[in-house]
């Protein structure tokens, strides 16, 4: 059945993100970005309304929600602001891990709860891996030896544990639980100033520690399974963070630009604004769905589900790009100044689309597949 | 709840017209392009067989439509039981695949049917629709645009001067699909033009009507085995029974129904069928090209790498235009006002097919000029940027619709 209608349940969800995101989020989005982290209260607030749980597994006390709920209601928290929303810990990446990760006596026993400190997620193996970072893993008696740097990554500042995808000297894929009281890790000083800032970006340096044999999730082809289901939850939740953004630039102008007159009427008269805002609204709603569609196909276990990701996450960034540029430039210079909030989610969304992967790794990926026919899910396979 | 999947009934639908597209449409289409025509005898054996343009209006007579919409229902009641719309634009993207100009040229009522459905009398309903049989090959049309007057419905100059009994019609109508072999077509009318809208009238204007002729079909860059004609009206004398909805309704609803209501409203419901169509040809371009590029590209190289990106590229675009047709579908059968998505399918589609056929013969190169399909459906779906509303016009309504919302109207 064809349908574009939440359940009663996801609505009275949404309601409450809603009404957070506009009330608590959206006016504390300046305030995060100057302290470079989420305040407090704020997060303590998240935390009480559970939406640091949605997509964790029961069994580490999660709320083990569908996708097609998670996107809904990230899609409304990102509409406060994305810089925030990338500053809840528990929204952080390595969450889609172990949701596909069965019951896990290593990580139930960390120090991390689901809600509290989080886990950030490195990964060394995509595309990200082949420039702007050093890191070397070597096998070593007992374990591994682990030296180098690692490019930014969200959470860098907050977290006490991180899961690392890697690949060994023999090209052997593994999943790692490092926490830093057993591998210890600094945060590199950094200059990061584009965007995200509450979000705690930073680079993780690695001296020649010790990784421990039991720190290994998976290897081999588990592991390399385990990444991209992983990564195909990532990118259809972060893609729909990207949806909430654009809807929020969107319909602030909207709003600016029916108020704003120029040459004695509102500029929204002018075709050369109404009809570049149509053009916003049309991505934004033309990504909305992908995100909505890669969500369900990925709850049903379809197997184009990865494929579907894909497309969600490389039209998103070509969105939340377009949308929010475009905001800035209908706002004229107020749109440059931060007294107005869209040139700040300009600078979030470009900093988001940086993060999580570049449209040309993206369009190979799904190329590559499209020609060969290759399926998008070896779901024989399954994760332990 | 929110889903994607097709329901037994729906993937029947897209599996029997996708047969039909494949086995009956594909191998007559560049030949019907060359002739300018679709053969007769073809006509003739898919009228025998059933097929017709789905549009919502075609399901006149339909379950859904006699019992549908009490207000007691619940929204997923009425989803469940209304489809129509849904199953349109899943069988138009299939037909699109299968030949646009000749889909167009499938017997049936066409556009024509939805303004009948959604305001002729219980009578004209009866009368104009039920026509359609196996028997005999008909068509139904629709006349809004004139030589002033496409999108701007509004200013449309053909006239309607009450007479005893009646109308007389006086006017032009262009870019007529199927104006000439037409039963009978809704024309779109006002009875005194400083009226504005609320003096245009809907009439259906039956073949042989005195004064009532299509003497020339247009010669176009593409869709040239669909026709397209100029209706002409000279003192065109219709009845009472024609005017769409009878005179009683536009009398009791002096500010509901009028012609530009039900233009509009027929807008609505056709456009996401129009976005639907180029969705099928841009899929069609695209499936060619793949399979092109599997046979004839090396495997490996710069050239190879870039066709494999931007072929995914284009499957995004279309599954992206898809998935907006459905949702301005899904919002029609709901009965929830959808002017804005349909207008956003619309522009969205016809944009993409287009730029996906372009980026489909380059990736054929020069031989793409030489028989290939690709070429056909490039020149065939330029128009679905224009008709039904131009993109332009699409932007337009967006825009008005996101206006409004902060209380200004452009």
């Amino acid at each position: 059945m064809i349908s574009f209608r939440p359940t009663a349940e996801e609505n009275r969800l949404l309601q409450t993100a809603r009404d957070f995101a506009r009330e608590q989020i959206r006016p504390q989005a300046r305030l995060a970005e100057e302290l470079r982290q989420v305040p407090q209260p704020l997060l303590h607030q998240a935390s009480d309304l559970g939406f640091f749980l949605l997509e964790l597994p029961e069994w580490m006390d999660g709320l083990e929600f569908p996708l097609t709920t998670q996107v809904q209601v990230l899609e409304e928290l990102a509409y406060g602001d994305l810089g925030i929303l990338q500053g809840f810990p528990g929204t952080a990446d390595a969450s889609s891990f172990f949701r596909l990760l069965s019951e896990n006596p290593q990580i139930k026993n960390s120090q991390c709860s689901a809600s509290g400190c989080g886990f950030g997620f490195l990964d060394a193996v995509s595309w990200t891996s082949e420039w702007g970072q050093s890191l070397r893993l070597e096998r070593v008696a007992h374990g591994y030896e682990l030296n180098g740097h690692s490019q930014p990554i969200r959470l860098a500042h907050q977290v006490a544990g991180i899961i690392a995808c890697f690949r060994d000297e023999d090209g052997e894929w593994l999943v790692l639980l490092l926490h830093q009281s057993e591998t210890p890790w600094t945060v590199l000083a950094g200059d990061i100033r584009l965007g995200l800032l509450a979000a705690g970006c930073g680079r993780i340096s690695f001296d020649a520690v010790w990784v421990p044999e039991h720190a290994v999730l998976a290897r081999g082809e588990e592991a390399q399974l385990l990444v991209e289901q992983a990564l195909s939850r990532i990118y259809i939740r972060q893609a729909a963070a990207e949806v909430g953004l654009a809807k929020a630039a969107l319909d602030y102008t909207v709003e600016y630009t029916a108020q704003r007159q120029a040459f004695g009427q509102p500029i929204a008269q002018f075709q050369g604004v109404s009809f570049l805002v149509a053009d916003m609204e049309m991505e934004q709603r033309a990504v909305h769905h992908l995100v909505w569609r890669a969500a369900a196909a990925t709850d049903l276990g379809q197997e184009n589900a990865f494929q579907y990701a894909l497309e969600a996450i490389l039209r998103s960034h070509r969105a939340v790009s377009f949308v929010t540029n475009h905001a800035v430039q209908l706002l004229g210079g107020h749109g440059f100044v931060q007294e107005y909030p869209v040139e700040k989610w300009m600078r979030d969304a470009q900093a988001q689309v940086m993060l999580y992967g570049c449209e040309s790794q993206f369009l190979n990926q799904l190329g590559e597949r499209t020609v060969s026919g290759q399926n998008y899910n070896r779901s024989t396979l399954t994760v332990k | 709840m929110i889903s994607f999947e097709l329901t037994p009934q729906q993937k029947q639908v897209r599996d029997l017209v996708h047969w039909f597209a494949e086995s009956e449409m594909r191998p007559i289409s560049l030949q019907a392009d060359a002739e300018h025509r679709v053969p007769d005898e073809w006509l003739v054996k898919v009228n025998r067989m059933g097929i017709s343009l789905s549009t919502p209006g075609s399901q006149a007579h339909t379950h859904e439509s006699k019992n549908g919409g009490s207000k007691t229902e619940t929204l997923e009641q009425r989803e469940q039981k209304k489809q129509s719309n849904r199953l349109s634009v899943i069988a138009a993207e299939e037909v699109g695949w299968g030949d646009p100009a000749i889909a167009l040229t499938l017997p049936g009522p066409g556009l024509g049917g939805p303004p009948i459905l959604a305001s002729g009398t219980a009578e004209q309903k009866q009368r104009f629709l039920s026509i359609f049989t196996p028997d005999e090959p008909r068509w139904g049309a629709y006349g809004l645009t004139e030589p002033g007057a496409g999108s701007d419905v509004a200013g449309i100059r053909t006239t309607a001067r009450k007479v005893d009994g009646g109308y007389l019609l006086n006017g032009q109508k262009i870019f007529i699909t199927n104006g000439q072999r037409a039963s009978w077509v809704v024309v779109f009318a006002t009875i005194h033009p400083e009226m504005g809208r609320a003096g245009h009238r809907a009439f259906v204007v039956e073949k042989g009507t005195p004064g009532f002729s299509s003497p020339r079909i247009a010669q176009k860059m593409g869709m040239r085995a669909s026709e397209t004609a100029e209706l002409f009206f000279e003192d065109c004398f219709v009845p009472d029974e024609n005017l769409l909805g009878g005179e009683e309704a536009y009398q009791a609803r002096q500010n509901g129904l009028s012609g530009f209501r039900v233009a509009m409203a027929t807008f609505d419901t056709t456009r996401p069928v129009v976005a639907a169509m180029a969705v099928g040809i841009a899929r069609a371009a695209y499936e060619y090209t793949l399979d092109f590029v599997r046979r004839e590209y090396p495997k490996n190289g710069k050239s190879y790498t870039m066709a494999c990106a931007q072929l995914a590229n284009m499957r995004q675009e279309i599954d992206a235009a898809r998935l907006l047709t459905w949702e301005a579908a899904w919002m029609g059968d709901l009965s929830m006002p959808n002017a804005k998505e349909a207008a956003v399918c619309k522009a969205v589609a016809g944009k993409m097919a287009l730029e996906i056929c372009a980026g489909c013969l380059n990736l054929m190169g020069p031989i793409g000029l030489d028989g290939h399909l690709v070429e056909k459906l490039y020149r065939d779906v330029k128009v679905y940027d224009i008709f039904e509303g131009t993109s332009q016009i699409q932007h337009l309504i967006v825009a008005r619709r996101l206006y409004e919302q902060v209380g200004l109207r452009i």
